[in-house]
């Protein structure tokens, strides 16, 4: 085969300008980090409680639903914030809308040898995609085990899904890290008018859903209507949202012009020569990644999108009048509200509770910490406990943070997802992956092997201390009481005792597998 | 709490009469095989005056047709041509010009400029409710990309898929709790308990082939007689990839292809016995990222080109025959692409679709390749 494209990155290297870079691929850092008494370690187990009702409580449901798994101690945590468990939840959901103010020095440092999910947009075609894609994934895995900002994490994943990119899709490879860093991760939390802006003007969506594309430049040309079709289907109104034909189109004649430059930028010239322009300083990457836009190809004509007059001659602002009419529609307000409460409440989720959401999403003009704190306060979303089934993703993560497993996001874990077929960041078509668990259970021996892996010491690149988790939890009934988050049935008792690892027996459990 | 789920519509079953279900076997061979060296066009002069060195010779090769051979180290191949089970297409393709390994095989393997894979997109859109955890299967150590969108699994051999054994109490202990669980997940375990001993069973019965078919040793040969074994169970099974490697010949073609060319045809041919009549419903398609310059190189290899070849074996296919839109001329220099190409006529992406079509005659083509002219070809 051929061998492996030089890079501006090597060629520096063989100029002799960054020697020391040779020893930043992140195996060889993670490598020397073992080595150095300053290597970051996570909080080590400590003796904790376990719920002991004999269904889920309060407590127990708002860690199920607000972060990726029940890490060891956290109920006891979580339930001291209060003496009543409704006004724990109420601090509780209060901390977690907070995450600046949450110290998360273990992930910062963990995250520390990996040097692509920093790099700036136009270095990053210096890396092979393998890399981009390994570290985006180590860094998703990474903080949804570790990090203390659970609920921030929960509404990466979900807007990750909303916001889908398959970043296998041509430079989508490079730009996924983009979205993930400028897009979904600065506005999880934030306002959804903000975060559908940095979606629209995403190079990363630009590119998986054609807006790049989308041009207009004389009579015969004919605008890409892809992106436009899924910012009204998908990303805000939904497909019974209200809109037509006409409007997708009139959507799509708004976003003209609007374009992101890739590697296309490179062709004619060599590696050698560009990194002979990167050491001049005159060109970092020959200006990939930026978005422009381009007014000559902008239908600059009046547009009419949902009864809404966009006048004649606006060029760029038609981008900013089309985002306001989508996403102050009533129809996007139920359909966010939806989907919230179809992550948080249940698959078919109540009616009630989506009309008192969707109210207070429109009310605040779509502020996502006033719309969650709205929901976790209806009492469908206190009822609706351990009613749903978790995806693989949520199943592997949630293994390993209920187990205290200390986790690199590498090999082992990025295998099993890989076989599950929930793989990050990897959904081909643009609705994302389905949101309800029971379309994922062909995976249950993926599970079932995992979690024998897991417990039996032999997941690469994770590592799980058996022992020291069953003496933390208390002893055998204690642990399934962690995991449950209740009382283990006669028949789950049973199990337990009649197996060599009643650890792996559990996870491996039909009980498990809900939240 | 468990017996609160809903008992919704589950799409994990692993059921026992999946017998007569058609699956496709895609064969990849990485590295751009040289079409011409496979099956060279014994009749065009300017063949042989481009390669001096390394042409397979009018004399050695098994005559195909009135222009068309076969390599002598693909003999096995020929009577499953002869029998009309085998279609060869010539001047095959994709659109990608980069003549890069990287990006060749990206475009085959995502069926066009975009994410996913077109077999993930077929069994996406030809989803039944009997889908389950081996639906899909890569033999080798990672999922191949055309499988993207589907739950697949990548192993070497059976032995990967199986629950560790150090803990001989777990499976029956899971039995009993998702025996008890109801709802989704009760069916779910159930099936899914199902389908280990329907692995084990194929894992015994894997070891012997049917028909007296004899694999060879190599991985190829094995990884395709663990796919026999997988069709033969009726473990659900709708689509297989596997790969042969190494066609990347620049240097001394000869030698290179002469050791793979034979792991090709022996291991096509003992699946071809090993399945017998199964084979009506098992449909092969071998293709490669690119083929290769017309004219050797100075160290007897040829380079990077355009259109390459491929295979379509069993499934009712349309053979006995090569497809192929020779120039009138020979491969003279104007009848080629760029550096000496040969020019790509016929579409991968519209050869499978036939053998789609036959797997599924409704299928949207369209939804398997975005964004690519549809069409089908005679084979």
């Amino acid at each position: 085969m051929s061998a492996a494209r030089p890079t501006r990155r090597g060629f520096l290297r063989l100029a002799g300008g960054a020697g020391a870079l040779t020893l930043a691929s992140c195996g060889k850092l993670q490598q020397l980090a073992k080595l150095l008494p300053l290597a970051p370690q996570p909080d080590p187990l400590k003796p904790f409680t376990a719920p002991a009702g004999q269904s889920i409580d309060l407590v127990t449901h708002a860690l199920n639903r607000l972060t990726w798994g029940v890490a060891p101690g956290e109920y006891q945590r979580v339930s001291a914030l209060a003496s009543a468990p409704e006004e724990s939840l109420r601090l509780f959901v209060e901390e977690q809308l907070a995450p600046e103010k949450i110290e998360d020095r273990y992930v910062h440092a963990a995250l520390a040898p990996l040097e692509a999910i920093r790099e700036p947009v136009a270095e990053l075609y210096e890396y092979k995609p393998a890399q981009l894609n390994d570290e985006l994934t180590r860094q998703a895995v990474v903080r949804a085990v570790h990090s203390r900002r659970q609920l921030y994490e929960v509404m990466v994943g979900f807007w990750t899904d909303h916001f889908n990119i398959d970043s296998s899709k041509t430079d989508c490879r490079w730009f996924k890290m983009v979205d993930d860093r400028s897009v979904i991760r600065p506005h999880a939390l934030g306002n959804f008018r903000d975060l559908l802006k940095a979606s629209a003007l995403s190079p990363a969506m630009l590119f998986y859903l054609d807006g790049r594309a989308n041009k207009k430049r004389n009579a015969s040309e004919k605008p890409n209507e892809n992106y436009a079709r899924e910012l009204l289907e998908l990303h805000t109104l939904g497909v019974h949202g209200g809109y037509t034909q006409q409007d997708v189109m009139e959507a799509a004649r708004c976003l003209t012009g609007w374009t992101a430059t890739g590697r296309e930028t490179r062709n004619g010239l060599s590696d050698v020569a560009m990194g002979l322009r990167a050491l001049a300083g005159n060109d970092r990457g020959g200006g990939i990644g930026r978005v422009k836009f381009e007014a000559n190809a902008h239908d600059d004509g009046e547009k009419t999108v949902l009864g809404v007059k966009i006048p004649a001659g606006g060029g760029a602002s038609d981008l900013d009048l089309l985002l306001d009419i989508v996403a102050t529609h009533p129809s996007t307000a139920e359909f966010i509200a939806t989907k919230l409460c179809r992550h948080f409440i249940a698959d078919d989720p109540p009616a009630a509770a989506v009309k008192t959401v969707a109210g207070t999403f429109q009310n605040s003009h779509g502020n996502i910490k006033d719309t969650l704190r709205e929901l976790f306060s209806t009492g469908e979303f206190a009822a609706a406990r351990g009613t749903r089934i978790k995806r693989p993703f949520h199943f592997i993560v949630s293994a390993l943070r209920s187990t205290g497993s200390v986790t690199s996001g590498g090999n082992g874990v990025q295998r099993s997802l890989q076989v599950m077929g929930h793989s990050p960041f990897h959904y081909p078509t643009p609705e994302g992956p389905a949101p309800d668990g029971a379309a994922w259970l062909a995976t249950l021996l993926h599970r079932w092997d995992f979690a024998a892996h897991l417990t039996g010491g032999q997941l690469p690149c994770s590592k799980l201390n058996a022992g020291l988790l069953l003496d933390c939890a208390g002893g055998r009934d204690a642990l399934l009481r962690h995991l449950f988050g209740r009382q283990p049935d006669s028949a789950e008792l049973a199990a337990a005792a009649a197996v060599n690892d009643a650890t792996a027996l559990a996870l491996a459990s039909p009980a498990f597998q809900t939240f | 709490m468990i017996h609160d789920l809903n008992s919704s519509p589950v799409n994990t079953v692993l059921s026992a009469d999946q017998d007569a279900a058609p699956i496709l076997v895609n064969v990849f061979l990485r590295g751009g095989a040289d079409g011409l060296h496979l099956v060279p066009p014994l009749e065009d002069d300017a063949y042989h005056r481009a390669r001096p060195g390394i042409a397979v010779k009018k004399a050695n090769a098994l005559r195909l047709d009135d222009l068309f051979g076969l390599h002598p180290d693909l003999a096995p191949l020929r009577p499953i041509y002869q029998s009309g089970e085998l279609a060869i297409i010539h001047q095959c393709g994709t659109a990608d010009e980069s003549r890069s390994h990287f990006e060749a095989e990206d475009y085959l393997q995502h069926g066009g400029p975009q994410g996913g894979g077109w077999i993930g997109r077929f069994l996406h859109q030809t989803r039944t409710p009997s889908d389950g955890p081996l639906t899909a299967v890569s033999i080798g150590s990672t999922v191949s990309d055309c499988l993207r969108g589907a739950a697949a699994v990548a192993f070497r051999s059976l032995d990967e898929f199986t629950l560790p054994d150090k803990d001989p109490a777990l499976r029956g202990q899971l039995a009993a709790l998702y025996g008890k669980a109801g709802g989704a997940l009760g069916l779910a375990g159930a099936q899914t308990l199902q389908a280990l001993d329907r692995i084990e069973a194929v894992r015994k019965a894997s070891h012997a082939p049917k028909n007296g078919a004899a694999y060879a040793s190599d991985d190829f040969s094995s990884g395709l007689k663990l796919i026999a074994g997988l069709v033969r169970a009726g473990v659900g099974l709708r689509a297989a990839t596997i790969e042969l490697g190494g066609w990347d010949s620049h240097f001394t073609q000869l030698a290179l292809t002469g050791t793979l060319m034979p792991k090709l045809a022996t291991g096509l041919a003992a699946f071809h016995r090993d399945l017998g009549s199964d084979l009506r419903r098992v449909h092969v398609v071998v293709t490669s990222e690119f083929g290769r310059r017309v004219a050797e190189n100075v160290s007897l290899g040829t380079d990077h080109g355009r259109a390459g070849i491929a295979f379509i074996m069993g499934g009712g296919a349309r053979g006995g025959k090569v497809l192929a839109d020779w120039p009138r001329s020979g491969l003279i220099a104007s009848a080629l692409d760029g550096p000496g190409d040969l020019p790509v006529r016929f579409p991968i992406h519209h050869a499978v679709s036939s053998v789609l079509k036959r797997i599924r005659s409704e299928v949207d083509m369209t939804k398997v390749y975005p964004g690519l002219p549809p069409g089908e070809l005679a084979v």
